[in-house]
């Protein structure tokens, strides 16, 4: 449970470290340096008393009650903390912005991208894919002259993936997962073997595997892999030279002990049921166990401060009793050095609130997403879809060649969860077959059944370059119920990301042809996300994968933070997640971001540890 | 049955193929009062029963590493191995009654006494001598006498430490001269709390005992274990007491956050339900049966899994799941001609029927 203390306590405190936001990024660089001696405060905006099971229950139960499933049902609609909702999302009118939810839709393409602000932050809703990028995604300027490159090398990055891959508990075979350029040191496995691949995977796999797809004039052949996933499997005992890994199980203060592995529950998105996903919770529990992590939550990070020295001197916070009143107290927190670790959309609102767009500008700007093609299909046979966690295998052979120096790379997810995603099943399967069918009883149930275990849908999901005019702004118009600036949006696709959703629709129609299935995939214009493109019609959905708004590089005048992820104005000042990556590829990126954590924590401890003023507790 | 002081292996097996029986009977009780109540009701003291009931799972799988361990082959599917409810377990001059009942005080005091057996003075007491019960859990032993019951599970338990340890004395490592290849090690059974323990020599055997005996009461009578772990008997004492222990706290005044109990929201299950309370064809036999069916296809599962196939324990997993579900059907069901009283499952499987 967060240590118990309170504002007055934490302001008196002489805290060697202040991080904002409690998801993955602040939980592991709040827990690597606490295990190295640093005092660590972490404040969260969002709700979470406490690391129980009995309040994981409570998002539990409001999911399972919720009429809309979206990524965040679980979570309580929270004015002083607000975030992004899927279903808040409309079609725009050109010119026309729409102000009317959280994030402000500056257009022209609408992002139905969100991320979760509660204790634990987005993995409170992720998958838990696990994957690295590939070594080419690092160099997409030297490589195929497009995007940008990364001030640092997958070699670099390597060690730390694997740190991140012990943290977050990632299940996957070596054999598996060395395909275009990814690299493991000799001997390495994951801490645990890969998860079972689902009836529906073998079915695709059978009909798929060795299909050659053409991009432009690379030949890809097609391989149905399984996925690394940050889900509890069985352990591996060779890990770690031997000495096996213990997986960790949920997160309880009254020993309510569940350690449980993947069951193949559906519902990974927003929440596992047994804890067998990982969350943020679990790093954060570890943290406070040292005594050396305090956490306030529903205290909002409202304004960095900047000394004449250029050093962040302290933070505003508004701390809020109740997530139904804007009743708040403010005051200010001081550390010697300042992480913000709130997301990509929050990191760059904070700063820019604050009135630090960061000398190079570009706090903000290169907003990046992967853009997902959903298409989908009905197979000729039972092949047992709604079995298995979400998504157990992927197409990754769309995702490196020379192409990539005229379209955009692309992954493809095979969804056990069918066409849940694109249509809502299966409670709109249910609706229509009892509404509109007049079906009931034993026949209600067959037919439900033989619909929904044919179901497949294949998910693209693109690579999008960074591009400055792609953004995250303020407008003093605009603010929450505590009086914070609201995030405002302007994105578009550019034909780089276009003709590669092109390039997914074919494919798609390729890959159905080989499956004898019947594509009954269709994008109606009047969806948020449409978009058209030489003459067709898509509907583009966001992924979640914000990134890029403080952009890493190797010089102040065109980045915002260096390859440490410290800003380089503010030298006591780190901006951590995915909003450093100058690309995010074809991966999820939640690893990528977690191994960058453990080495901005390492940057951390080396930089305050080298100074004699420090001393290091216990 | 009946068992002697344990001087051969064959003792040995027969002692250990008991105590699978004693671990497996707990969980026919943990189960039904932890299905009997309301859904969404109770969430803490379902959770408290649901990791208890789990970790008997464990002792059951450790009790079948040692039998394996020593060159018995655990059988879950043998008639007997499923006591008929009510049965007895014996706590000092006296057996008490073990059964098959809905959430409520009174369940949570036997489940009390279940956690916590007595302690005999010494060796002598070890044995008491009473009249035979059928229903005991514990066989008698006739070593000496005719009707001698041990004192309690704790000095059952006690009986094949000692026993373990003198035939090691005598064997040496001959006396764990079972396959290692049967053994159930921790890629098949994790589950929070305590790991399990793979059993191949005097060590380990004994850290498995340790497991099996002490986490019921916990070491020297402490709430908390070696390990930080509360013991199961303070675990269920939470209940009754409305609080959560925390570390530091003293038995019987657990300081930590209130726990909510709501006795009330239980579905007023038949006590101790039976085949035979289902004799009119229709669904709920149909239920009960089907539930009885699975129960029995997953003791058979158990005992493939316990000889030689440890990774039939995934696919166990999912039979609990399918027991769980035909549990909660029945048990929404009121019995018919019995106002206020609901249906229950049966933990036993069906009388084998012969197929040509």
């Amino acid at each position: 449970m967060p240590a118990p203390i309170d504002h007055a306590a934490a302001a008196r405190t002489d805290y060697d470290v202040l991080v904002v936001g409690s998801g993955v990024s602040g939980a592991i660089i709040a827990r690597s340096l606490s295990e190295r001696g640093l005092h660590v405060l972490i404040i969260e905006a969002g709700p979470g008393e406490e690391l129980s099971i009995a309040e994981y229950d409570t998002y539990l139960t409001r999911f399972y009650g919720a009429a809309a499933k979206d990524n965040n049902s679980a979570y309580e609609v929270n004015p002083n903390a607000p975030m992004p909702r899927s279903p808040d999302v409309r079609r725009l009118q050109a010119g026309h912005p729409d102000s009317t939810s959280y994030l402000i839709q500056n257009g022209p393409y609408e992002m139905d991208s969100t991320y979760t602000r509660v204790l634990g932050g987005t993995t409170m809703h992720w998958e838990g894919k696990a994957m690295r990028m590939l070594p080419e995604d690092f160099e997409m300027r030297t490589r195929f002259g497009q995007g940008r490159d990364w001030p640092i090398a997958y070699g670099d990055l390597e060690p730390y993936y694997q740190q991140a891959e012990r943290e977050l508990g990632v299940s996957a075979d070596v054999a598996d997962q060395t395909f275009y350029g990814i690299t493991f040191p000799p001997d390495y496995v994951f801490p645990m073997h890969s998860l079972p691949q689902s009836y529906l995977d073998t079915v695709l796999a059978r009909d798929l595997d060795g299909t050659v797809v053409q991009l432009e004039d690379t030949a890809c052949t097609v391989l149905v892999r399984p996925t690394a996933q940050a889900r509890n499997s069985i352990p591996n005992p060779a890990y770690d030279g031997g000495k096996g890994y213990v997986p960790v199980g949920a997160v309880s203060t009254h020993q309510v002990d569940q350690g449980d592995r993947c069951q193949g529950n559906i519902n990974c998105v927003p929440l596992c049921p047994v804890q067998a996903k990982y969350s943020a919770r679990k790093t954060l529990s570890l943290g406070v166990r040292t005594g050396r992590v305090d956490i306030l939550t529903q205290t909002v990070a409202s304004q960095v401060h900047v000394g004449a020295d250029g050093q962040v001197s302290h933070v505003d916070y508004q701390a809020y009793g109740s997530t139904t009143s804007p009743e708040h107290v403010t005051g200010s927190l001081r550390a010697r050095t300042y992480v913000l670790a709130a997301n990509p959309v929050e990191n760059a609102r904070l700063l820019l609130a604050s009135g630090l767009p960061s000398s190079s500008g570009l706090v903000g700007r290169n907003l990046m997403d992967h853009a997902y093609l959903l298409t989908w299909g009905l197979l000729p046979e039972v092949a047992g879809t709604m079995r298995g966690s979400q998504c157990t295998s992927g197409i990754e052979d769309l995702r490196s060649g020379d192409f990539r120096s005229r379209h955009a790379a692309m992954r493809i997810s095979i969804h056990n969860d069918g066409w849940s995603w694109p249509m809502g099943s299966p409670y709109t399967d249910l609706v229509e077959l009892v509404d509109d069918a007049n079906a009931y009883g034993s026949a209600l149930r067959r037919r439900v059944a033989d619909r929904i275990s044919r179901q497949l849908m294949l998910s693209f999901m693109i690579d999008l370059p960074p591009e400055p005019s792609n953004r995250i702004t303020v407008d003093g118009r605009f603010v929450d119920a505590l009086g914070n600036l609201r995030p405002v949006i302007s994105y578009s696709m550019s034909d780089y990301v276009m003709d590669a959703v092109a390039a997914s629709r074919r494919v798609s129609r390729q890959l159905f042809r080989r499956l004898g299935a019947e594509d009954r995939t269709h994008y109606d214009p009047l969806d948020p996300g449409f978009v058209s493109h030489q003459g067709e019609g898509y509907v583009i959905r966001g992924g979640n994968h914000w990134s890029g708004t403080h952009v890493m590089g190797t010089a102040s005048h065109d980045s915002v933070v260096d390859s440490h992820q410290r800003s380089w104005d503010h030298r006591n000042l780190y901006l951590v997640g995915s909003g450093s990556m100058p690309s995010i590829g074809t991966s999820n990126t939640t690893l990528t971001l977690a191994a960058l954590s453990f080495r901005t924590a390492d940057r951390i401890v080396s930089e305050m540890t080298a100074r004699p003023s420090v001393t290091i507790e216990g | 049955m009946s068992l002697r002081r344990i001087a051969t292996v064959e003792d040995l097996h027969q002692y250990l193929y008991v105590a699978m029986q004693l671990e497996h009977a707990t969980i026919p009780p943990y189960l039904t009062a932890l299905y009997s109540m309301h859904p969404q009701a109770n969430a803490d003291a379902y959770r408290v029963i649901r990791v208890v009931a789990v970790e008997e799972m464990l002792h059951l799988t450790l009790a079948a590493n040692l039998l394996n361990a020593v060159g018995g082959a655990p059988d879950l599917s043998a008639d007997g191995f499923v006591p008929a409810y009510p049965a007895h377990l014996p706590d000092g001059e006296d057996d008490f009654e073990v059964g098959t009942r809905a959430f409520s005080p009174d369940t949570i005091e036997t489940f009390l006494k279940i956690e916590r057996p007595g302690v005999a003075g010494g060796d002598e007491s070890r044995f008491v001598s009473r009249d035979r019960s059928a229903r005991s859990l514990v066989p008698t032993v006739d070593a000496h006498e005719n009707d001698l019951h041990f004192f309690s599970i704790g000095e059952f338990y006690a009986e094949i430490g000692e026993g373990l340890e003198r035939l090691h004395g005598e064997m040496g490592d001959d006396l764990f001269c079972g396959d290692p290849a049967r053994q159930v090690g921790p890629a098949y059974y994790y589950s929070g709390g305590a790991a399990i323990v793979e059993v191949t020599d005097a060590a380990s055997a004994a850290a498995a005992m340790r497991i099996i005996s002490e986490q019921g009461e916990g070491m020297g009578g402490g709430i908390f274990d070696e390990e930080g772990e509360l013991a199961h008997y303070y675990r269920f004492e939470q209940l009754l007491l409305g609080r959560y222990y925390q570390p530091g706290d003293s038995a019987g005044s657990p300081s930590g956050p209130a726990l909510d109990v709501d006795w009330d929201a239980v579905y007023p299950v038949v006590p101790d339900s039976a085949l035979d309370l289902y004799t009119e064809p229709g669904e709920l036999q149909d239920a009960v049966l089907a539930f009885s069916r699975a129960y029995g296809d997953f003791l058979t599962r158990l005992t493939e899994a316990f000889n030689g196939r440890p990774d039939l324990l995934l696919p166990a997993v999912v039979d609990m799941f399918h027991i769980r579900d035909l549990a909660s059907q029945i048990i929404r069901n009121p019995m018919p001609g019995r106002p206020g009283v609901n249906a229950a499952p049966v933990f036993r499987g069906l009388a084998r029927v012969e197929v040509a």
